[in-house]
């Protein structure tokens, strides 16, 4: 059993982990209690596992857990201590986005990343290319106008 | 409600919403614990109202929050009788109750289930009466507590006579003993009702902290993991050994699958893998009835069979096409399709030798909590039922499978588990939307008025199903659902259904009979329109009386700018439905990607949904119901050969990106009717609207959903 430190959302945690290819997604989820990465494709389509690893978007579902040792990983839980996380979320509240609310972890930490990554307003879309069954385009795509 | 002896998975929709049944009586059946005035603890008043010592009101509802945002508009009709602060407000998830003096039945048919959009129109007049009921209450418990009179309700959650000004908290001990009051009056102000109030689940949902089922947490738990037999119908031949992995626990044998359970999900996925290929299976002798080419061979046969066979829904006149001016013969054909939640089924469960509690992404209550007695051998007042946060419902978590599994894996292991499926499993083990063929003969007479409609529906029966197998036409209303009872000014109709008998697992899906009936009716109005050389939004409103439904028409006309030249380019079509209480007419704006496929740039909806409890919501609704049902009818289908499904994944069931989502406009047209449903209402529209479009843009006429078949994402 493999013994890892990760640094989640500005906190150092160690685990024991089956092995080292575990993916991120299943530690964060089922070892280290945060639930707010989710699973929903297992395959890299959807986007629902999106994190932030040192101020990149990574699907969660398919990184392992030795390669993020002594990186920074950011999840939807950790966003408001992060200055663009913040305005993100700010945004998803004023123009009421989610419904089933299940693909927003990623589509926040993906729109997120995107804004780390240079891209504002109408430039994040194309960045984010992520599945919501429910629908919420129009609203993510009015709310990352004014990012 | 007599479907419910029958089907083991529960009613038909349709049918339950047919059978309204007795005067609802207010349900304070909970048992109200009476506590001194000091108790700092949270009150329980009646079954739905609880207040804490901060003055919070928090509201439980029977209904399943997935999204459609029915939490907040309950608590909106709350906070209109209590006229408190909503930042006071609160609402959760009640207890899961089933059978007979469950406060949390919907209303309108007497059971746990949340569909067929009805959350509202059942709850609209109970909530307000539930609440305004705890309002006088508090104002009588303030005078019983003070032994004074002259009071009424205050502002913020408080309670006055003039002088004294005392705290819903301060008085809700005694309020909550109070009973043998007049029945309330309720508050008609729009304070909070027909107000854009904030969600009250949002904030969670964008900081992570919302708890979906997938994200229970439950001490000891384990994780359990399914491989089903990938032929539908199959069951387990012999249980297969554990297999050697570290962190295995064991596996369960749950006939139609197996489970690993491990002591995390990945293991449990690695070691489901594992047994994937090596799984004996008793497979189905004979698959014909589960194979796509087959069926499809099979209902165009039965599209021309005698009449005797078919389940009339519908009969007025003597129909027929001999005296027509015109007449229009064609048919259309609509897929198999997969619901796809974004939560993929998943149920926590812990099971004791007299207990059973269950966390669960669940619509349907109702049958979760006999079905998971009888899984585990105990009486319904044992199994406690916690519904979670729905990623999704669409009609397939009414269903019990996924929770009976995690139950029964559980009971054997004697620990808690926690179990998901995989987004493969997920998609094979779908309850599928029925297909559909459908005919529709209609005839013009010299003045183009319709005076005769044949149309006959070839379509997997849910109802037949599920039934007992001793019935044969199961008189499938939910299979005419969107055909039947049409608002049109047809002179003589007869509207048919055959069921094609299929062993492929059926369920409802978000719009039910109306997602594919819906297509052929409005596609076909467009037909006659041409037929008559008549502007295709003017043929329906010159056909239709009722002025709600001429009204939505005339909204889009405006909205859309119908009488205004497209732009270059593009060409509009029409569409409209009455249907879940409501009234909906969509305008597409078609035009052509540089492939030659279809662009869709504009949405145009009216819609009158009666009383508007939340103008942001029904917006919401509208705007997702269009993402759900352009999708669909673009790419989705589901097919199956040999019984295998072959939708596997995301990857081959594609859904729109930020970047296709057509531009939506919504005009919600005012109404002082009983609220109808919103979460269903836009799905229908969108494809016949598209198609119409498309066939005025290009002169071809697409009678075949999806438009594009197959992995190629065509089209936006
Ligand atoms: S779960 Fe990782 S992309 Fe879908
Ligand atoms: S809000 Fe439900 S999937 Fe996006």
């Amino acid at each position: 059993m493999p013994t890892y430190t990760l640094n989640v959302n500005g906190v150092n945690r160690t685990v024991d982990v089956p092995d080292a290819g575990m993916p991120l997604l299943w530690v964060l989820r089922d070892f280290l209690g945060f639930t707010g990465a989710k699973y929903g494709c297992g395959i890299e389509v959807c986007g629902a596992c999106t994190v932030i690893v040192d101020n990149q978007r990574e699907h969660s579902c398919k990184v392992d857990v030795s390669s993020v040792v002594g990186k920074k990983i950011v999840t939807v839980e950790g966003l408001s201590g992060d200055v663009d996380g913040a305005k993100a979320q700010a945004a998803w509240i004023a123009n009421q986005v989610p419904q089933c609310g299940f693909c927003q972890p990623g589509m926040l930490t993906a729109t997120t990343a995107a804004m780390k990554a240079g891209h504002h307003g109408k430039e994040i879309a194309p960045e984010v290319k992520h599945i919501c069954v429910c629908g919420t385009y129009p609203r993510i795509n009015k709310a990352m106008t004014g990012l | 409600m007599d479907d419910l002896a029958t089907a083991p998975q529960g009613p038909t929709r349709r049918d339950v919403l047919k059978s309204v049944g007795a005067a609802f009586v207010l349900p304070f059946a909970i048992s109200i614990s009476p506590r001194s005035a000091e108790a700092a603890a949270p009150v329980q008043i009646g079954a739905f109202i609880r207040i804490d010592e901060t003055n919070t009101v928090t509201l439980s509802i029977g209904s399943s929050e997935m999204g459609q945002g029915i939490m907040t508009g309950l608590a909106q009709l709350v906070a209109e009788q209590l006229q408190i602060n909503w930042s006071q407000m609160r609402a959760e998830h009640a207890v899961g109750g089933a059978g007979a003096g469950n406060p949390y039945a919907n209303p309108l048919f007497h059971a746990q289930i949340t569909g067929g959009s009805t959350s509202m129109m059942g709850w609209y007049t109970p909530m307000r009466t539930a609440a305004a009921t705890v309002r006088d209450m508090l104002i009588a418990g303030a005078a019983r507590q003070t032994n004074t009179t002259g009071w009424r309700l205050g502002t913020a959650g408080t309670v006055t006579n003039g002088t004294l000004t005392l705290t819903f908290a301060d008085v809700a001990a005694t309020a909550a003993s109070i009973t043998g009051l007049p029945a309330p009056v309720l508050a008609t102000t729009t304070k909070f009702v027909g107000q854009r109030m904030q969600r009250l689940d949002i904030p969670a949902k964008v900081n992570g902290s919302a708890i979906y089922g997938m994200d229970v947490q439950v001490p000891g738990m384990v994780f359990a993991s399914v491989v089903h037999c990938p032929t539908l119908g199959g069951t387990v031949a012999a249980t297969p050994a554990k297999p050697n992995r570290a962190g295995v626990l064991g596996v369960v044998n749950l006939d139609t699958a197996v489970a690993v359970i491990a002591n995390n999900t990945w293991t449990a996925i690695k070691a489901a893998r594992d047994l994937e290929g090596t799984i004996t299976w008793l497979r189905p002798s004979d698959t014909t009835r589960m194979d796509s080419a087959t069926l499809a061979a099979t209902a165009q046969s039965l599209l021309t069979s005698d009449s005797a066979t078919a389940f009339v829904a519908e009969a007025v006149g003597t129909p027929t096409m001999a005296g027509a001016v015109k007449t229009l013969d064609q048919t259309y054909r609509l897929p198999f399709l997969a619901h796809a939640c974004m939560e993929v089924m998943n149920c926590t469960a812990s099971v004791t030798a007299d207990r059973c509690e269950i966390w669960a992404p669940t619509q349907g209550q109702e049958f979760i909590i006999p079905a998971a007695a009888a899984a585990c051998g105990l009486t319904n007042d044992k199994v406690i039922l916690h519904t979670t946060y729905l990623g999704g419902g669409f009609g397939r978590k009414i269903e019990v499978d996924y929770v009976v599994q995690a139950v029964r894996c559980s009971r054997q292991l004697g620990v808690p588990v926690k179990l998901i499926w995989s987004r493969e499993q997920d998609f094979q083990n779908d309850k599928f939307r029925p297909s559909a063929l459908i005919r529709v003969q209609a005839g013009l007479d010299a003045s183009n008025n319709v005076t005769s409609v044949i149309y006959r529906n070839v379509s997997p029966s849910i109802k037949l199903q599920r039934g007992p197998s001793s019935v044969t036409n199961p008189e499938d209303t939910g299979a005419v659902a969107g055909a039947k009872g049409l608002p049109y000014s047809f002179t003589a109709r007869r509207i048919e259904h055959v069921a094609l008998p299929t062993d492929i697992p059926l369920g409802y899906w978000r719009s039910v009979g109306e997602s594919y009936n819906t297509f052929a009716v409005e596609s076909a109005m467009d037909e006659l329109a041409k037929l008559a050389n008549i502007n295709p939004l003017t043929f329906r409103r010159d056909r239709l009386a009722d002025p709600r439904a001429k009204a939505v028409l005339t909204a889009v006309e405006t909205l859309s700018s119908w009488k205004n030249t497209p732009p270059t380019g593009y060409q509009r079509g029409v569409a409209f439905l009455k249907g879940f209480g409501s009234y909906i007419a969509m305008v597409a704006e078609v035009g052509k990607t540089t492939a030659g496929t279809i662009k869709v740039a504009k949405i145009y909806v009216a819609v009158d949904c009666g009383v508007v409890i939340n103008p942001d919501q029904v917006e919401a609704q509208m705007q997702g119901g269009i993402a759900h049902g352009l999708a669909a009818a673009m790419w989705h289908q589901a097919t199956f050969v040999a019984g295998v499904p072959q939708v596997r994944n995301f990857s081959n069931y594609p859904y729109l990106k930020l970047q296709s989502m057509p531009t939506v406009s919504i005009k919600l047209v005012a109404s002082a009717a009983a609220p109808g449903g919103v979460g269903e209402t836009s799905v229908p529209v969108v494809a016949p609207a598209v198609a119409n479009a498309w066939a005025k843009l290009t002169n071809t006429r697409l009678r075949s959903l999806p438009f594009y078949p197959g992995t190629t994402m065509g089209g936006l």
